[in-house]
C-alpha cells in the first residue's frame, strides 16, 4: 500500500508557504497604508506582536555623527533602562548600520545589545537606503523559540518601508 | 453552500492574514468585526460557521464577547476559536471558561490555523 504522508507533506509545505506570503504581504500593506506617523508607529507594534511574536520593540533614531542613537518609541519595555545606545559600546550595531539586520541564533544565549533585556533582533530602517532609524526587537513570546525564516523576510519589509514612522516628510 | 467564518481582530495586519490565509487554502466565506462588540452584532446578522477572535481588543476583549456570544441562543452552539499571544495555562484557563471551544497561539501559524478549521468545519 502507498503512504500518503508525501502528499500531506506537499500539502502542509504549500500551506506553510501561503502563511508565510500572507504574513509578508499583510506587513508590507500595513506600513504602506498607514495613515500617518502615529499610524506607522502602530503599525510597527502590529506587525511585532501579530507576525512575529514579541510585544517588547523600540525604535532608536540614529543621531547625525552615527555614534548614538536615541529612543524614539517604545512599546512594552521600559524606556528609562534604554535611552540611549552608544554604537562604540555596541558592536552589532556597526553592522546594523551598514543596513544589515542583524538576528540571534535560536542556539546563542548572547544578547545583541549589552542590556539585561534579551534581545532578538537588530533591524536598519532605510530612508533612501541610508539607516535612520533601529528597530529593536526584545523578548519573544514564551512560546516561540526563535526567529524563523519568514520573521527574516517580514523584517526586511520594516527594514524598507518603515521609514514613513521615523521621518514622516519622507514620501510613500 | 460555502461555511463562513467570523474574523474578530483590532488588528487591520491580523485580519488581512488570515484573509489571505484562508482566501487562498479553504473554501469558506470570511467576514470581519474589530473588537468583541462589533463581533457580537456580526454574528447575530452573519450567522457564521466558526469564529476566530483575538482576546486582547478595545471596548469588548474576546473573553467578554465569547461569553456573551454563549448567553445568546442564536450563537451558543457556534464554535468559538480564541487566538491568544499567550500559552500559559492560566490564560488558556479562563478562554476555556469563557466558553471558547478551542485556541491558537500567537504567531498564527499557517498549517496549523487551516488544520484547525478543517477539523471544526470539515475540509
Amino acid at each position: 500500500m502507498m503512504s500518503d504522508l508525501p502528499a500531506k507533506h506537499e500539502k502542509r509545505t504549500s500551506v506553510q508557504s501561503v502563511g508565510d506570503q500572507a504574513k509578508v504581504y499583510a506587513a508590507r500593506m500595513r506600513l504602506q497604508n498607514a495613515i500617518d506617523q502615529a499610524d506607522a508607529l502602530d503599525a510597527i507594534r502590529e506587525i511585532a506582536g501579530n507576525l512575529i511574536g514579541t510585544e517588547e520593540v523600540a525604535v532608536f533614531k540614529v543621531d547625525k555623527q552615527r555614534s548614538e542613537l536615541w529612543l524614539y518609541w517604545s512599546f512594552g519595555i521600559d524606556p528609562n533602562k534604554h535611552s540611549v545606545l552608544e554604537v562604540r559600546r555596541e558592536p552589532k550595531l556597526k553592522q546594523v548600520l551598514n543596513g544589515k539586520p542583524v538576528f540571534r541564533l535560536r542556539s546563542s544565549a548572547e544578547s545583541l545589545l549589552s542590556t539585561d533585556d534579551p534581545v532578538n533582533a537588530l533591524i536598519p530602517v532605510l530612508v533612501d537606503g541610508n539607516p535612520c532609524a533601529v528597530i529593536v526587537l526584545f523578548r519573544l513570546f514564551p512560546h516561540k523559540a526563535g526567529i524563523e525564516p519568514v520573521d527574516r523576510e517580514i523584517c526586511e519589509v520594516l527594514s524598507n518601508c518603515a521609514g514613513r514612522a521615523i521621518e514622516p516628510h519622507h514620501a510613500r | 453552500m460555502a461555511k463562513k467564518v467570523l474574523l474578530v481582530d483590532d488588528s487591520t495586519t491580523t485580519l488581512m492574514m488570515e484573509e489571505m490565509i484562508l482566501k487562498q487554502r479553504t473554501n469558506y466565506e470570511c467576514v470581519t468585526a474589530k473588537d468583541g462588540l462589533d463581533a457580537i452584532s456580526r454574528a447575530v446578522v452573519e450567522a457564521p460557521d466558526l469564529v476566530l477572535m483575538d482576546v486582547v481588543m478595545p471596548r469588548m476583549n474576546g473573553f467578554e464577547a465569547c461569553k456573551r456570544m454563549r448567553m445568546e441562543a442564536s450563537l451558543s452552539g457556534i464554535p468559538i476559536i480564541l487566538v491568544t499571544s499567550r500559552g500559559e495555562e492560566e490564560y488558556v484557563e479562563t478562554g476555556f471558561q469563557s466558553g471558547c471551544n478551542d485556541y491558537i497561539t500567537k504567531p498564527i501559524n499557517g498549517p496549523e490555523l487551516v488544520t484547525l478549521l478543517h477539523s471544526y468545519l470539515g475540509e
